[in-house]
Formats: structure tokens, sequence, C-alpha cells
């Protein structure tokens, strides 16, 4: 009796969920109960299954075997449409929202209340007010989406998915694009519509805000379920050797050593972007040998057009200067830098990283073979090829059968290595490195930060952009901010707490 | 003997082979019942069709030559298609660069008195070049204007043909002495391409177009420059980064494209027709484009496809002539087979077969349940 008032406690009961894609298993007879009124965090590493089964629950995926049993039912899904109309709303990491529409547009779209064909604004409108009023969200409903700061987007695709009436709300890495204070309001938000009875689905890998703000725990490991647990029996350290199966403190060993020469230097660079804004605004700075200068910020602080002109693959505005051992690089190709000793690590590995549809030796040497070419510069020299590709793999532990294997078949983390490894390997003085740890497991990042902290200790400047403000913590000699395309100073490491440098990002000063 | 047996058994059991024969194979199978079809449905005999279109292509020394000589236009314009295709740029201007590149061979062809081979290598190599500058259009729209390739080469197409009907009836029939409204008069003797295999058509056009073909294979596989081509096609966000040239690289492609198409049409009047005949490469473009789109852009396998091309198009003359069907049957096949492999086999191959995994594995769960 005791058990089935357990089960009836549960809103959501996922039992024995497979799915395979292919070769690979990712989701192996996973299990998921969720209690009515909670927060239930869903946490793991990369590629361990979660956004899987989460998909799954919001009927965009179908599962090989398994049941949905929600309210004590056995519902199916055929698409993610039914799964909204039974009462689950899911809000993407990548925001659904058209650019050119209004908030209110995008809130109704596709669930709008008609009178005849046609759509009944008054009505729509009074219900989405309410539902702002009931919850709290202070949204501007008639802004145009692509005026709207990043953290009111989240707040639309809340009130979206309770427009269309769900009971069960998945927020799938909800933080990963907010500040710190942004993070706040977005758990206040989830502590008073658990307050009215909604319940939420958190898929995290960020173990601080797990024990924030859940109430149950479920860990995914490879595809399988490793445990379900209450903040109250564990604790950061725990849980964490939970998800990787081993003790992980994620403590990147930087080591002091005296710093060189300047080696880069920027004054006045201002650019735009393709638009025709003005991304980057008057940045001033220098690298010197050996130093790791790491570049916060919030995404779209113009980072992204910082690292294109420094490259040159953007052009700046006049009266930009940027020089590399006292010459001037304004004028250069991306191929004459490299050949000065400047290697590069995009931010997306698969669009700028690589050629994933090509074997693993054709993106091991690119850029290679420009800077530093092989014997002949007509003919592909295989052995020489192999050689260099072979030693990226064997430094960079990448795991891959041969070096004719398409770079596709390789996991995220082993791609990164690869990328990360073929920009290390070629004697650079300078590297600039964007989100060098970006959707990779915990033993991959750990490794690809002491590579870089390895290459800072023989003499190299590096230049550190990211939006992982723990990473930036963790390795960078000196900080610098990027707000609004303008640079703070960010200090040296540790002259500043996280939660001032989280301040600068937003615009503050200390 | 027996140990090279299982290695092709084992070959049949890679995924990659299976899709291959599957791909060829089923789009065979469905483009030979929609031709039974097509021919039951004119009254003739399918047996003896197919074998008419057999005798028409290999029927005897002369025909083997049709077959040939259709092979060779078909093998270049391949080569030009893949040459674009392989590096993510759509040229379906292949029929204008060719029409322009034989008008200017022929043109040469009877104007210049040359001896022979520099005569040939004149006119070739012009129409070479007046391809390379007619792409030149469409490059320039695309890499500094950002228009797309796709729609611009495709009408100068019909620009290129007009241009070169009224050429031929405007300017050169009303100055000269000859009064054909529908080709120029024949290029002098010291221009023609000559015959290889005597008592046939075969030129020695069709050498020219296996060695292109060669040319690009060890360009591609054997190259730096072929290397960077390569990535600038299929990630040029990726070439880019890593320092290549990406514009230049473009250009290049382009031009090559153009080059190849218009030398196509140059050796094709020089060695088949002896003159220009207006719309003599309308048809060809497309071919090429076919040939290409089969052989995904692979150069080697570009000239088995051209062979079989070529016999088609010398089989399906022959049933014209003795039986009762239409020419474009076999065209009309032609298509289908080309839209047939278009279809993505990889996917469909992989979704069949987990379908089947996962039924095993549910089979295999109720058994031991």
């Amino acid at each position: 009796m005791k058990n089935q008032r357990e089960q009836d406690a549960y809103i959501l009961r996922m039992v024995d969920i497979r799915k395979t894609f292919g070769e690979l298993v990712a989701n192996d007879d996973v299990n998921l109960n969720v209690k009515k009124g909670s927060v239930h965090a869903l946490v793991g590493e990369n590629g361990a299954g979660k956004s899987t089964l989460m998909n799954i629950l919001s009927g965009m995926y179908r599962p090989d075997s398994g049941d949905i049993i929600l309210n004590g039912k056995r519902v199916t899904f055929r698409n993610s449409l039914e799964a909204t109309q039974a009462g689950i709303g899911m809000v993407h990491q990548e925001f659904m929202l058209y650019s050119r529409l209004t908030v209110f547009e995008n809130i109704i779209l596709g669930f709008e209340y008609k009178t005849g064909p046609l759509i009944n604004r008054q009505v729509c409108r009074k219900q989405v007010e309410e539902i702002c009023q009931k919850y709290r969200f202070n949204i501007p409903l008639d802004e145009v989406i692509k005026e709207l700061p990043v953290a009111m987007l989240q707040q639309v695709e809340i009130v979206k998915a309770l427009y269309r009436g769900s009971d069960i709300l998945i927020l799938d890495e909800p933080t990963s694009v907010l500040t710190p204070s942004g993070i706040e309001g977005l758990f206040d938000a989830i502590r008073f519509l658990v307050s009215g009875g909604k319940t939420i689905i958190l898929i995290t890998h960020k173990l601080r805000e797990v024990f924030e703000i859940a109430d149950n725990i479920t860990v995914l490991k490879d595809g399988k379920e490793v445990g379900s647990i209450t903040p109250r029996e564990t604790d950061q350290k725990h849980l964490a050797s939970m998800m990787v199966g081993r003790e992980v403190f994620m403590q990147a060993n930087r080591r002091e050593h005296p710093f060189g020469e300047e080696l880069l230097r920027v004054k006045n660079l201002s650019v735009k972007d393709k638009d025709g804004i003005l991304r980057v605004k008057n940045a001033s700075f220098s690298v010197r040998a050996g130093e790791i200068v790491g570049l916060a910020g919030v995404a779209g602080s113009g980072q992204q057009q910082l690292v294109e002109a420094l490259f040159g693959l953007r052009e700046p505005e006049a009266g930009s200067e940027i020089t590399f051992e006292g010459i001037s690089l304004l004028k250069m190709t991306p191929a004459q830098r490299r050949k000065l000793g400047i290697g590069y690590v995009p931010q997306d590995r698969m669009k700028e990283g690589t050629n994933p549809n090509a074997s693993i030796w054709e993106s091991a040497i690119m850029g290679y073979h420009i800077a530093h070419g092989f014997r002949s510069k007509f003919w592909l020299d295989h052995k020489a090829i192999d050689a260099f590709t072979d030693s990226i793999v064997e430094e960079f532990r990448v795991k891959r059968q041969k070096n004719t294997d398409k770079v596709r078949s390789l996991s995220g983390g082993n791609i990164q290595k690869l990328v990360v490894g073929r920009e290390c390997l070629q004697k650079n003085k300078l590297l600039i490195v964007e989100d060098p740890t970006r959707g990779i497991d915990v033993g991959a990042i750990e490794f690809i930060w002491e590579k870089i902290i390895d290459l800072a200790a023989q003499g190299v400047a590096v230049l550190l952009v990211s939006h992982e403000l723990n990473e930036i913590l963790q390795l960078s000699d000196r900080i610098l901010v990027a707000y609004s395309g303008e640079l703070a100073d960010g200090g040296r490491n540790g002259e500043y707490t996280e939660e001032q440098i989280g301040y600068l990002m937003l615009g503050g000063s200390v | 003997m027996k140990k090279k047996w299982r290695r092709g058994a084992s070959l049949l059991k890679s995924d990659s082979a299976r899709i291959m024969l599957m791909k060829y194979g089923i789009s065979l199978l469905v483009t030979m019942l929609l031709g039974s079809i097509l021919i039951y449905a004119q009254g003739v005999d399918l047996g003896y069709a197919m074998a008419e279109v057999f005798k028409g292509a290999f029927g005897n020394l002369y025909k083997l030559g049709n077959t040939l000589r259709w092979t060779a236009p078909c093998l270049m314009l391949g080569i030009a298609a893949s040459v674009s295709f392989k590096a993510g740029v759509d040229n379906l201007g292949l029929s204008g660069q060719c029409a322009i590149g034989g008008l200017v061979a022929a043109v040469i062809g009877y104007t210049a008195e040359l001896p022979p081979v520099a005569h040939v290598l004149l006119c070739v190599f012009a129409a070479g070049f007046s391809g390379m500058l007619y792409v030149l259009v469409p490059a320039i729209m695309r890499l500094f204007f950002g228009i797309n390739e796709f729609i611009v080469t495709l009408m100068l197409n019909f620009v290129a043909e007009i241009m070169s009907e009224y050429t031929v009836d405007m300017i050169l029939a009303a100055t000269g002495e000859y009064t054909s409204a529908t080709s120029t008069p024949s290029i002098l003797s010291s221009a023609q391409i000559p015959i290889m295999i005597p008592n046939t058509s075969v030129s020695y056009s069709l050498l020219i177009a296996i060695v292109l073909a060669v040319a690009l294979y060890v360009l591609y596989k054997f190259t730096l420059p072929g290397y960077e081509l390569k990535q600038t096609g299929e990630n040029l966000r990726f070439a880019k980064v890593g320092g290549v040239k990406v514009v230049r690289n473009f250009l290049l492609i382009f031009l090559l494209s153009g080059f190849v198409a218009g030398l196509s049409g140059g050796v094709e009047v020089l060695g088949v027709y002896k003159k220009f005949n207006v719309g003599f490469a309308t048809n060809l473009g497309w071919d090429g484009i076919m040939v290409a789109r089969i052989a995904e852009s692979n150069p080697i396998a570009c000239i088995f496809v051209a062979f079989i091309w070529g016999a088609l198009k010398a089989g399906s003359l022959q049933i014209e002539r003795v039986t009762e069907l239409n020419r474009f049957t076999v065209e009309c096949m032609k298509m289908f087979f080309v839209l047939m492999v278009s279809i993505d086999y990889e996917r469909l191959y992989y979704s069949v077969k987990y379908a089947i995994a996962r039924r095993r594995r549910r089979n295999a769960g109720k058994e031991a349940g």
C-alpha cells in the first residue's frame, strides 16, 4: 500500500527508457521519477544522455522501448505537439524564437485563441498578461525579440511554455547563457513557479546550482542511470565523482613563472560586425610571453569580433593598431599571421576547427601545411603528414583507429583535442584560444587545461577567450572583462573575487 | 584463389560497399522496370529493344566507335562539372561555356591559316580561354556581389546560345561568302583533330578527355593545391581559418571549370563536326552534369559513367532507326536513373539496418522474458 501511495506522489515516471542512435546507446534503460511540485535536477557530463531523455519526454524522439507514465496513466507522444498538449513544456538551450516577431506574437504562435479564422488578439493578450502577473514575469510584450537581451529571452520561453498550459517545465542548461545575477533571477522564478504547483526538470552540469535549487537529483553517466538522491544525502565532491565515476576536483594546477617580453600589443582596436554595428570599442591590451590572459564576458560582448580581427578574419576600423613582436598585423592575411607563429583554436570545432566529413589527417594538417609546410610544396607527403598527425594523436591522446577515419566518427572531446593539439604542436609564439573546453567531458577539460598551462610555462603567450568564467579564473594570469565591446581590467589572478568579475561582466565597476 | 574470394566476401560485409551496391543496384533495377513499361507501352518487344540498344552501342567496331565518340564529350563535361561540384561551386552553365568555346574554335579554325599541330593547339586553347572568360561573369557576381552562381550560370546558357546564333547568322553569314544561318563554314583541315581509331569516328578527343580525368584525379589525390581546393569546397570557414586563400581558390575553381567546358566545346567542333552548329552543346552540358552526379564527382568513376552514357547515346540512335521506339525513351530512362542515384541511400541503409537490430533485440527480450 505504501508503495502505491509513493507512486501516486510522482507526477511523472519514465520507466526503462531505451534509445539508440545507430551503434550508440544514448539511453540504456533509464528510470526517472519526478515528484509533483518539485525541482528535479538531471545531471551528468556532456553526452551522458540527459538531452536525449528529455527529448523523448517532450515528444521530439520516440524511445525504442520503455514507458512514460504521466499522472498515473501510460502515455505515448507521437510528436512534440502531443507532449505540449499533455502539459509538458521544454525550454531549449538554443531559444526557439522568431527574432523579427514581438514577444507577444512569439508566445501565442501556434496556440492562438480564434474567432472564426481570425486570431482574437484581445483574448490572447489577456491570457498572457494574466500569466505574467501570476508568476511575476516582467517582460515587454510588444518589443521585437532581436532587441532583447538573452536573460529576457529565456523568460519569454518560460512564459511561452506556461501559456501553452505546461505543468512540467523542462529547462535545458538554462544558466549557460546567464550572468550570475541573471541566474539568481531565474532561480527566483523557478522557486515561485514551484510554489504555484508547477514541476521543474532542470538539466545541468553545474553542481553548485544543483545544491542551490534542486529537491531531487538523478545522475546519468554514459546513457545509464547511476543513481537518484537528494541534495541532503550528498555533497558536491561526491556528486561529481558519481558523474564521472572518479574523484574530480576540476582544479587547474597553475604555476607561477616569470613572463617574457610583450608579444601582442593591441591599441585602440575598434571592429564592426557584418551589419555595420560597432562591436569592439577602442580596446587596448597586451599579452606577454609565457602569460595567459583570460578574456571573460557574457556571450555577444564583442569577443568574437575581437578575435576575428586579431586573426585577420575581419577588418578593424581605421585608427586600430595590432602589433606582434613590433610588426603591424593589420594588412596581413591569416596565412601570414600563421607563418609569424600565431595559432588559433576557433570556438566552433565542427564549423571552423575541422572538416568533419573528411579524414582526420586532413583536419590535422590544416594551417600547419601553410605555416611550416612539407618538403614538397606541391605533392602531398603522406609520410610526413602521418608523422604530424600521429604526434597530435599521441601527445593529446586522441582516441582514434586510423588517420583516415572521418573526423565525425570521433567524440566531441577527441575532436577538440585534435584541434587544440594541432595548434599547440606548431611551436607557435602566440596562441589565441576560444572556448577550448565547450561541451566536452571533465576528463578532456582537465587534459586541455594542463596542456595550455604547460604551453605558457614554455614561454608561449596565450589569449584565452571563454564564456566559462570558472575556466578563466582557473587558468588566467591576468583577466580582462568584455562588456558591450569595451574591455575592463579584471586584475591579476585572485585579485578580484568571482562575484566581482561577474559584476564587471554586467558593466559594473569594482 | 580461395583467399581472394574471401576478401571479396568480407568487402561485401563493409557498410560502404553494401551502400554502393544498393545504390547502383536499386537504381538500375527500378530504371529497367520503368524502361520496360515505357517500351511495352509503345508496343515493342522488350528483349528485341534491349538487344538493338546493345547492338547499336557495341555491335561492331564502327558502332563501338560511335559509343566512344560520345564518351569523349560526356567525359570532358563530366570533368568540368566534377571540378566545380567538388569545390562547392554550382556551375550549371556548362552548355553555355561549351557553346562559346565551340564557336571560337570554329571561327579560328576556318579563318587562321597555320601549320596543323599549331592550328589545333591555338583553337583548343582559345576555346578553353573563351569558356573561362565567359564563366568570369558569374564568378565576379558571386565573389564581389554575393549573387548565387546557380541562377546566373543557368541563365547565361541562354545568353550563350542566342549570342552564338546571332553571331553565326547576323555577323558571320551576313559579311562572309556563305549563307547558312545555323552553322559556320567548315574548318580548315589543318585545324581538324585527327581520327584515332581508323574506320570509326573516334578522334584523339577521347585521349584528351581521359588525360584530363587522370590529371584531375592526381590533383585531388596527391597534391597540396588539390587538398586545399577540397577543404575549400567541403568547409569554407575551416579552410579560411586555416589560412587557405579561399577567394583565390574559389575563383580558380570557377575558371578551371569554365576552361574545361570551353575546351570540350572546341574539341568537339574540331574533332567531330568540323564546323560550329548552333545548339550542339545544349544537351552536352546537362550530360556532363548528370555524369558527374552519378560518379559522385570522382574523376575516375566519370570515365566509366561517361562510357555507359556514350553507349546509351549510340544505342538510342540505333533503336530509333530500326524500331518503332522513340529515341527519348532511352533519354527518359537516363534521367530517371540520375534521379534514382540521387536518393540518400546511406541514410536509407542505416535506418533499415537499425530497425532490424531493434526488432531483433525486442524479440530476444520477449523470448528471455
